[in-house]
């Protein structure tokens, strides 16, 4: 028990790290079942694409790519992985779920699925064809690491690790959720979301081209998950064509627990479900006392996930919206 | 054109024409099955005869008749020409065992609308129990030498293995029923991974399904001294159950309890306000549709005598799912249809195509068609949900005759 | 005799009482009408009393029981039935099939009867299919017995419901503006065919509607609601010359 208490500021800071991936990731699920009431189940895909077209455009440059700063190339390769992954976003939309409007809500759910799938197997293709396996160790920008000193605060806590990857990482995921956060409450665009969210009927009287919000919706919430995809890899280092489903799914899971639609209670859903799982992972074996290991890792963030469809579907700090009779 | 559209009329119109063509058909696919060296072309060709046998307007006896005749003497009779009949008995063996799978699986989605997205969990459970019970595994489990069961446990098992997965269907039915349509799939995948992810593991405290190494050594089905041992005899086994899950079905559609399914699909409120029950005809749904994935996974088990959690992962989920919606949602011919088409694209023409590339222009092994399952899979969900939603055969309503309906309501008074 | 009795009830939404400590007691055998400006909260106590809602306080009772607490299923069960407001019909099954639906709780063939086909279950299946279509010959729709709901017409659509509500045998059906969308021909069509089937089926009628022609046509009592609350209720003559009433309508100021 005693480890537990000694490893938290690591666990906490992998924790905080994999909370805010899954926090931006999830803004494009709650954006786009914001206003569509739609699963945007390639949501997941769109971040695994970002990490490989990030990755790929790092492996590409190269010798010119080692010439520049490296926070230079960081930011450049954001900025085009962003830009290709929210056009991607905008032609899903266009492509497989703008047709779909007015079907039977099962119909573009199973669309989103197909467009996952193809996404999958397009990138794994891409992948095998250009190195010869699908999945990819990419090269890392920074190598650093820091040791935070926090036996010296309480003396039972360890130290913890924070490569500079993961300081990148959260400093940039946290000015996206700002940037983000600013946008929606205080642009003309940003209101106009928010009022194609609400109704999309009066919206559209209001001479709001829903359509053009709703494309701007995905390309916004596309462009931020691929750029956190990259992100991804190069904290994590390997990537392979099937990293987004299930990351996508917990994402989405805490987009639910912050309240689908509301973009602050995504980021707090994310962080609090990147370090409980975490925490789950780095524990479940003492605490059970060695029944079950970090091997049910994943049915713990499921079962996470499907207690808060059951109990909490509104989220913790929303209201539930009834069907009008 | 006219002539054309002439000709079309007169063979919809001469029943007697149309039985002569089907006779035919029949006849030059079985006989090219049988004199050809494992053609696949052929082979496809003999199992249209029952998608073109299903266009006619034959009567239903009559059609019947000849779907049994084809399935359980002509088809296995053409294919044992050649050497290769064990191998398109394999390919007819699971194909069946899809097809049964699919048509659970449209009680559930097609039915009642409830989109699952864990459906394999309960072939999975299917599958263990026979494999747990049938392996030297249950000896070491319970420290019984009444283990393994032998083979003629297998016939019980079918219907044991059913019941056990529509019991899980049901504890897995109250807590999920509770939430509403699209988060109802995120939950369904939860729960079949979580199964996976627990019979992967559970060889430990208590080895009950010896984790990822999976079972091997299950008894193979066993009447009256006989063994079935290779595919053309499973062929039997799927057959007999699939005709008995196909009546089942379609008795079902047109029920009291199909009709409630049909309901809440089409407005849960105004389902309640006519008095049907949400959560007990919802569970209904998840526990018949999983039955009839548990009957197919002990099948699958005494066939292959090896199960391990490899093959149930989500993938196969979204497998059965395509085959619902590439047929039609909600329509028992299409739901065939659209799982005999999968399973043989799968097992039969990707591998074809993938052989006759290397063979020709030798493509790397990245392209390989066999590869690209999903994104096969992918292209048909969105074409079909774009396009054609309703799938290759559009469920039809149950046609009743106004005519004997009102003789009968004068004659009540 | 009463068939209906309601006591002081209240539902909330948020801060919006929607419905405030309504008090009705609905004579059997009687047609009712409840009218009121829009968002008087007419639909909503539809609502609480089919058990759509559940009232925040107040009791609602049929027959010595109690509707509180019940799921709407159980109400059906207890002979209510209904109509919406806007259609709900099972868009992709035939007439007949929405109808065979209303007779659910009257049929009773289990699942291994309806595996085996007992003949027990075929004979139901076939009387039920009869019976069906003899409630579809009352609302003047038998022709349309195997056309899929979705593709008949507005006034068609709202008969069926009817229809299919009949085939529940409540003895109490709320029609939730059953008129609504019709042209002045069909109104008379279902204003006739609303008395047709209180005489056949021995109903208690309480329906929503705006038409005040048909209410005052048909109805032996009429509620008035407005902002949640009951503001008059009488015969259709007392009602017309009702000041509070024609206040609630045209606004303060139109009697004077």
């Amino acid at each position: 028990m005693s480890h537990i208490f000694s490893a938290l500021p690591q666990v906490l800071v992998d924790g905080l790290t994999l909370g805010a991936i899954y926090a931006v990731v999830a803004l494009g699920y709650t954006m786009v079942y914001g206003i569509l009431e739609l699963i945007n189940f390639a949501h997941g895909e769109v971040f695994m694409t970002g990490a490989f077209i990030g990755t790929g455009l790092l492996l590409s440059m190269g010798a010119f790519g080692s010439a520049l700063p490296a926070w230079i190339t960081l930011i450049l390769i954001l900025i085009l992985t962003a830009l290709l992954t929210g056009l991607l976003g905008m032609g899903i939309e266009k492509l497989a779920y703008r047709p779909l409007r007015k079907a039977p809500k099962l119909i573009p759910l199973i669309s989103a699925i197909g467009i996952s799938f193809i996404l999958q197997d397009l990138v794994r293709f891409l992948a095998e064809w250009k190195t010869g396996n699908y999945i990819v160790t990419g090269t890392t920008l920074f190598e650093g690491k820091l040791t935070i000193p926090f036996s010296s605060i309480i003396g039972t806590f360890q130290n913890a690790t924070i490569k500079t990857n993961t300081l990148i990482l959260i400093g940039i995921t946290i000015a996206i959720m700002f940037m983000l956060d600013i946008f929606v409450n205080r642009t003309k665009w940003g209101t106009a979301m928010r009022a194609v969210a609400q109704d999309q009927e009066t919206a559209s009287l209001m001479s709001i081209n829903v359509n053009k919000v709703i494309s701007l919706t995905f390309f916004i919430g596309s462009a931020i998950g691929g750029a956190t995809g990259f992100l991804f890899a190069q904290q994590y280092a390997t990537i392979d064509p099937y990293i987004g489903f299930i990351l996508g799914l917990k994402a989405f899971t805490a987009a639910v627990l912050g309240g689908i639609g509301n973009i602050r209670g995504a980021m707090f859903g994310g962080l609090l479900l990147g370090v409980l799982e975490v925490f789950a992972a780095a524990n479940l074996s003492t605490l059970t006392s060695g029944v079950f290991g970090s091997e049910y890792k994943d049915v713990f963030a499921f079962a996470i996930l499907i207690l808060v469809l059951i109990f909490k579907p509104e989220g913790l700090f929303g209201k539930s919206a009834k069907e009008k009779v | 054109m006219i002539r054309m559209n002439k000709g079309l009329d007169m063979l919809q119109k001469n029943r007697k024409l149309q039985f002569t063509l089907l006779l035919l058909f029949i006849l030059l696919s079985s006989a090219s099955v049988y004199f050809l060296e494992r053609s696949v072309t052929a082979f496809l060709l003999l199992l249209g005869s029952l998608l073109l046998l299903h266009y006619t307007h034959l009567s239903k006896k009559i059609k019947w008749s000849i779907a049994l005749i084809l399935l359980v003497v002509i088809i296995p009779l053409a294919t044992s020409g050649g050497t290769s009949q064990q191998d398109y008995m394999e390919v007819a063996v699971q194909t069946g065992i899809y097809i049964a799978m699919a048509l659970g699986l449209n009680i559930v989605v097609g039915f009642a609308g409830l989109l699952d997205l864990g459906f394999v969990a309960f072939f999975a459970i299917g599958a263990y129990t026979y494999g747990i019970f049938a392996s030297p595994q249950a000896a070491t489990l319970f420290h019984s030498n009444i283990f393994p069961l032998g083979g003629a446990w297998f016939w019980p098992f079918i219907i044991i293995g059913g019941l056990i997965a529509a019991l899980f269907g049901i504890l897995l039915g109250i807590p999920v029923l509770r939430v509403k349509g699209d988060y109802l799939a995120i939950v369904t995948l939860g729960f079949g991974e979580i199964i996976r992810i627990v019979f992967n593991n559970l060889d430990k405290p208590i080895n009950i399904t010896n984790g990822a190494q999976g079972l091997s050594q299950i008894q193979q089905p066993e009447l009256f001294g006989f063994t079935f041992s290779l595919a053309s005899q499973f062929y039997y086994i799927v057959i007999a159950i699939l005709l008995i899950v196909i009546i089942g079905v379609q008795r079902l559609e047109n029920s009291k309890l199909g009709r409630s399914w049909k309901a809440i699909r089409e407005d849960e409120i105004a389902a309640q306000a006519m008095g049907i029950p949400l959560v007990k005809t919802k569970l209904w749904a998840f526990a018949l549709g999983a039955s009839f994935s548990g009957m197919m996974g002990v099948v699958f088990s005494a066939k292959n005598m090896f199960v391990d959690p490899s093959s149930f992962t989500l993938i196969e989920s979204i497998t059965i799912l395509v085959m619902v919606i590439l047929g039609g949602m909600g329509s028992i011919p299409g739901v065939i249809l659209g799982a005999a088409v999968i399973s043989v694209l799968n097992l039969q023409i990707l591998t074809e195509i993938t052989n006759f590339l290397t063979q020709t222009i030798n493509i790397p092994e990245t392209l390989s068609p066999t590869k690209m399952q999903r994104l096969i899979f992918g292209v048909i969900l969105v074409l079909i949900a774009v396009y054609r939603p309703k799938g290759l055969i559009t469920a039809k309503t149950k046609q009743f005759d106004p005519k004997e309906l009102a003789d009968q309501t004068i004659s009540d008074k | 005799m009463t068939a209906l009795e309601l006591k002081g009830v209240t539902k909330q939404f948020g801060g919006l009482t929607a419905v405030n400590k309504i008090d009705l007691s609905i004579k059997d055998n009687s047609i009712t009408a409840i009218i009121g400006p829009n968002g008087a909260g007419k639909t909503t106590l539809f609502n609480l009393i089919t058990g759509i809602y559940k009232p925040d306080s107040g009791s609602i009772v049929m027959n010595e029981t109690s509707l509180i607490n019940r799921k709407p299923n159980q109400i059906a069960n207890l002979g209510i039935a209904r109509t919406f407001q806007n259609i709900r019909l099972f868009k992709e099954m035939t007439a007949l099939e929405n109808v065979l639906i209303g007779m659910h709780s009257h049929l009773t063939s289990g699942l291994l009867g309806t595996l085996f086909q007992l003949k027990r279950v075929r004979l139901e299946e076939k009387k039920a299919a009869i019976d069906a279509y003899e409630l579809l010959q009352t609302v003047h729709l038998s022709e349309k017995c195997n056309e899929r709901a979705k593709n008949l017409s507005y006034g068609e659509q709202r008969r069926l419901e009817i229809a299919r509500a009949l085939a529940t045998r409540p003895s109490i059906l709320f029609l939730d503006e059953p008129a609504a969308g019709m042209n002045p021909r069909e109104t008379k069509t279902l204003t006739d065919l609303i008395t047709h089937i209180r005489e056949k089926f021995n109903l208690t009628i309480i329906l929503i509607e705006h038409d005040m022609k048909l209410v005052m046509n048909i109805s032996e009592e009429i509620i008035v609601l407005d902002y949640g609350q009951k503001i008059a209720s009488g015969s259709p003559e007392e009602i017309r010359s009702n000041p509070r009433v024609i206040e609630a309508y045209l606004g303060k100021g139109a009697v004077s």
